[in-house]
């Protein structure tokens, strides 16, 4: 591993996940058949990702539209959505979340079942948006944590399927914190 | 207080044929059939757009991301007044002014040395681009955006500043000047045929 | 916009003085928007009880209860109460000043219902305690919560962490309640997250069987402060976050907070700016009865109209865009005006959905209207007397799905609705099948409205030109210096409202929609309450639920078409 250039060519490892080829473990060694059964596991998973939507405000009214023939995010393979935590593995927060509200978020994202990603639609979920106020909380990452965020007031339909496909490519990627925490547990169990 | 004209909508009874049931399943199948057969066949009542090959058309008026427009040697139009920071209800703006003695000249004395927009903060109201005396900032109709951090989403001035003729700038809603420039397309055009990748907003203005 | 004249206030003060003569406790203020009254709480109960009762007062309605805070004052507290005669059209106003050391004001709950839950929000905000008041917790602010946020000084940033276990639970809900006569009783708790719930509100039921035999509901899971915020902002920075109160129909929320103001400031919005709002504000109203119309199908199991009908939602939305750029919340009026001009193809865009929207909702009522299921489903669910929704104060097309035919736009017509013909429509049977009924007839009237409106639709300007409420024109503030110095001061301290109070209201598309904002002179609002139509409307829903079954809670519950948004504020 003398040259650089080879070096840089190679698949980055460490935080960031596998790397694109998938072709090598955490630890660098050749282990073709496990890492493919990842691989292929991860495009099943992104590909039906079923949202639980926990809509509570104005976002949750252009939920709706994203999921409605006009957006039709079911041409992503999302269209599954499900009320119940367990059968659920995307977290859609949409809307404004209150102190109040908190601990509700908190408990339904414990429940889901592993693996699980979050998605903060609209700035009141990401950041509290305008509402810098006594009883709103100031980004849902104060409590769980987020994989994609995104922006609007609320977002265009298009802007949230604009989210679920870099969802998609992050699991692909393998860069979803809980992939990232998942390799980083192996990595240290190594 | 005089009573005003109503229209009395109470219930009509349901008739035999319609409390038999049969025949009104059968009226409602005929209904959801139609549109089934008529989208399987001829994308009679297709309303879906193909996002993201097949984009439809937006406003002109629409509120995207921000641009600081700049002045034809390149520099920022904007001459660090502040007025945009205090317009914004999310107070999502923070400027840092410095002033620029080398190219000073009577209109423009300041200029920004700091200007970031925290892209999560932001309600895209607009009310940046109506406080801005320079048209200094105006909105594109970038909306399409998804960010896997909170700090990739604090813009400064490099990403903000935008250069070059306006026609090639995605422009969205911008200053009033009391014309209507801005067009609805209904029905909402869904076919690829309507609409080609790529070419896909900035044709019609 | 009240339609009250200076003889009006003579009889009523005239039926007051009856009962209640000079230096008896009731003192008439004078001026004002709305006739007002300012009373000593050792008479308020009495008063209040003689102005329902006494017919030629009738005031039956109770529209809002609120609290104002003045620290400097040697009262402290202001409790201000909204009343409302809808046998003879007239309004009135009181004022109750309690000192901070000793707040407490006896309850009115006894006279009307509807101050169940505006005291429980005037004691959580204020702290002001309602004397005889049969559950006086607090309401939108969590249970972990210190201090009353709406104080002058309660700083608005500062938060309280709830931690779980620590949510209010309803004292009942812990009592067992098992005999031999019921053995199968038990405490379900829907919500907050139910799809039936649409995400905020929470029903606490106890159920003897699959019948529920006692209700309670906790809100405030969506309290975004909007009336605290309103405070550190100014008059035009109010209008963003009232896009955000009843979210499904944004239009009306700005349109009616802009008639507020401008009612305080005197101002009027040009022709063209009026009928512009009076289109949007209908198109609005459609859309919104489209959402809860489709939602209480969609609770019920029938998806499909909802699907169809939301295509001509998707279809507004680009109506709506083209004119402000953006879709839901559109921050498209200001005070005095508008903030674009119409696009130039509006009005044949507009006459597109007149011709689309009438074929969607016959497609509706083909499936739905005469439906067996349905109807099986809806009526005689939710069933409440015309004597009892006033009582609560509902208002809107719940009110009128009992025969009460009051409509704000009639009532107490603005933005020219006098001028247009259109008919008000309700129904009798007051159940959830009448609401629906309603609401169809009413997308139709909303159509003819938005018709005629187009006809009337002249060239001219959009905003008032008087700059100490609008901006100037770019164009001028570009080149002038005098511009630039208005356009500098509005921005910078905002426009100076008078100072004093008003009450605004309009018919929004759950039903009336108060404002009730007072000034102190400055660049920002001193107070601002939303009297949000239903607030009052959902505070009757656990007395309502009692006796049915679970199942009827779903239909019951969308149909009254609760919006978190402007529910909690």
């Amino acid at each position: 591993m003398g040259n650089p250039d080879v070096k840089a060519s190679l698949p980055r490892f460490g935080d960031g996940g596998r790397g694109g080829s998938g072709s090598r473990q955490l630890d660098g060694s050749p282990a073709i058949l496990t890492t493919r059964l990842d691989a292929m596991i991860d495009a099943a998973r992104k590909n039906s990702l079923w949202p639980f939507p926990f809509g509570t405000a104005c976002c949750a009214i252009e939920f709706m539209s994203f999921m409605m023939a006009h957006y039709d995010v079911s041409r992503f393979g999302a269209e599954v959505v499900r009320f119940s935590p367990r059968q659920s593995d995307l977290l859609i927060v949409a809307g404004t979340i209150t102190d109040k509200m908190a601990p509700v978020m908190v408990r339904i994202y414990e429940q889901m079942t592993e693996p699980k990603y979050v998605i903060s639609m609209g700035v009141c979920a990401c950041t509290g948006g305008f509402y810098r106020a006594y009883h709103v909380v100031q980004g849902i990452d104060e409590f769980i944590p987020v994989d994609v965020y995104v922006p609007g007031c609320p977002p265009t339909p298009e802007a949230l399927l604009q989210g679920v496909v870099k969802l998609q490519e992050m699991i692909a990627k393998g860069e979803t914190r809980y992939q990232r925490a998942l390799a980083a547990k192996k990595a240290s169990g190594a | 207080m005089s009573a005003p004209e109503v229209v009395v909508c109470d219930p009509k009874p349901l008739s035999f044929r319609q409390r038999l049931y049969l025949f009104e399943v059968a009226k409602g199948l005929a209904v959801t059939l139609r549109h089934f057969l008529g989208n399987l066949f001829a994308r009679k009542y297709t309303v879906t757009v193909e996002w993201p090959e097949v984009k439809r058309q937006y406003s002109e008026r629409l509120r995207g991301k921000h641009i600081l427009l700049a002045k034809p040697d390149g520099s920022p139009r904007c001459v660090a007044c502040y007025m945009c920071e205090e317009a914004c209800p999310a107070e999502c703006i923070h400027i840092e002014a410095e002033e620029d003695l080398a190219s000073a000249s009577v209109e423009y004395e300041k200029r920004p040395k700091v200007f970031t927009i925290d892209l999560l903060r932001c309600v895209y109201c607009g009310f940046c681009v109506d406080a801005c005396p320079k048209e200094a900032i105006v909105m594109s109709r970038t909306h399409e955006m998804a960010f896997a951090g909170r700090d990739e989403a604090i813009v400064g001035l490099e990403e903000l500043l935008q250069k070059g003729p306006y026609e090639k700038l995605d422009l969205g809603y911008r200053p009033y000047y009391g014309v209507a420039r801005t067009r609805v397309e209904l029905p909402i055009p869904v076919k690829p045929a309507d609409r080609t990748l790529g070419e896909s907003t900035s044709a019609a203005r | 916009m009240n339609g009250e004249s200076m003889e009006n206030r003579k009889e009523t003060l005239a039926a007051i003085r009856v009962a209640f003569p000079d230096g008896g406790g009731v003192v008439e203020l004078p001026g004002g928007d709305v006739q007002s009254f300012r009373v000593d709480r050792a008479v308020l109960l009495e008063f209040a009880r003689h102005l329902k009762t006494d017919p030629k007062l009738d005031f039956k309605l109770l529209a809002d209860v609120c609290g104002v805070d003045y620290p400097g004052r040697e009262a402290r507290f202001e409790v201000v109460y909204h009343l409302a005669s809808l046998e003879h059209g007239r309004r009135l106003r009181l004022k109750v000043p309690v000192r901070e050391d000793d707040a407490v004001v006896p309850s009115v709950y006894g006279v009307w219902k509807a101050a169940d839950w505006f005291e429980r929000e005037a004691y959580d905000l204020f702290g002001i305690r309602f004397e005889g008041h049969p559950n006086l917790k607090r309401i939108l602010c969590h249970a972990a919560f210190r201090g009353h946020a709406l104080r002058k000084d309660y700083d608005p940033g500062q938060r309280w962490l709830l931690r779980e276990g620590e949510q209010d639970e309803p004292a009942w809900a812990r009592e067992s309640q098992e005999d031999e006569d019921h053995f199968e009783t038990q405490v379900l708790n829907f919500g907050p997250s139910h799809p039936a719930t649409h995400g905020t509100l929470r029903t606490v039921v106890r159920l003897d069987g699959e019948v529920i035999t006692r209700a309670e509901v906790e809100i405030g899971y969506l309290h975004r402060c909007f009336e605290k915020m309103a405070e550190g902002h100014t008059w035009n920075q109010v209008i963003p976050y009232t896009d955000r109160l009843n979210y499904c129909s944004a239009m009306m929320n700005g349109v009616g907070y802009a008639l507020a103001v401008e009612k305080m400031l005197g101002v009027e919005a040009p022709p063209r700016a009026q009928v512009i709002r009076l289109i949007l504000s209908e198109l609005s109203r459609i859309m919104d009865h489209i959402i809860d119309v489709g939602a209480n199908l969609n609770d019920l199991g029938a998806m499909t109209p909802f699907l169809y009908m939301y295509q001509a939602r998707e279809e507004m939305y680009s109506v709506l865009e083209a004119c402000c750029g953006s879709r839901l919340t559109m921050s498209y009026v200001r005070i005095g005006g508008l903030s674009h001009d119409l696009p130039e193809d509006f009005v044949e865009s507009v006459r597109f959905l007149l011709k689309r929207i009438p074929k969607l909702v016959d497609e509706m009522e083909t499936l739905i209207t005469q439906n067996r299921i349905f109807r099986d489903r809806t009526e005689g669910i939710g069933k409440i007397s015309a004597d009892d929704a006033v009582d609560w104060g509902w208002t809107g097309p719940c009110l009128r799905a009992t025969g009460v035919a009051y409509d704000v736009r009639k009532a107490y017509p603005y933005l020219g609705y006098e001028t247009y013909d259109f008919k008000v429509p309700i129904a009798h049977a007051g159940d959830t099948y009448a609401r629906y009924l309603v609401r169809v007839e009413e997308m139709r009237q909303s159509l003819s409205i938005v018709e005629q409106a187009l006809a009337r639709l002249e060239p001219g300007p959009i905003i008032t030109d008087n700059h100490n409420v609008a901006l100037p024109p770019k164009e001028e503030v570009y080149t002038e210096m005098e511009s630039l110095i208005w356009h500098f001061k509005l921005i910078m301290e905002g426009m100076k409202v008078p100072a004093g109070d008003a009450y605004g209201f309009t018919e929004a598309a759950n039903g009336e929609l108060g404002y009730y904002i007072v000034s102190d002179g400055g660049g920002k609002p001193y107070r601002i309450k939303v009297r949000p139509p239903c607030f009052a409307i959902f505070q009757a829903f656990p007395h309502i639920l009692e006796g049915h079954m679970v199942s009827d809670t779903v239909a019951f519950m969308s149909s009254l078409n609760v919006i978190a948004g402007e529910l909690d504020r």
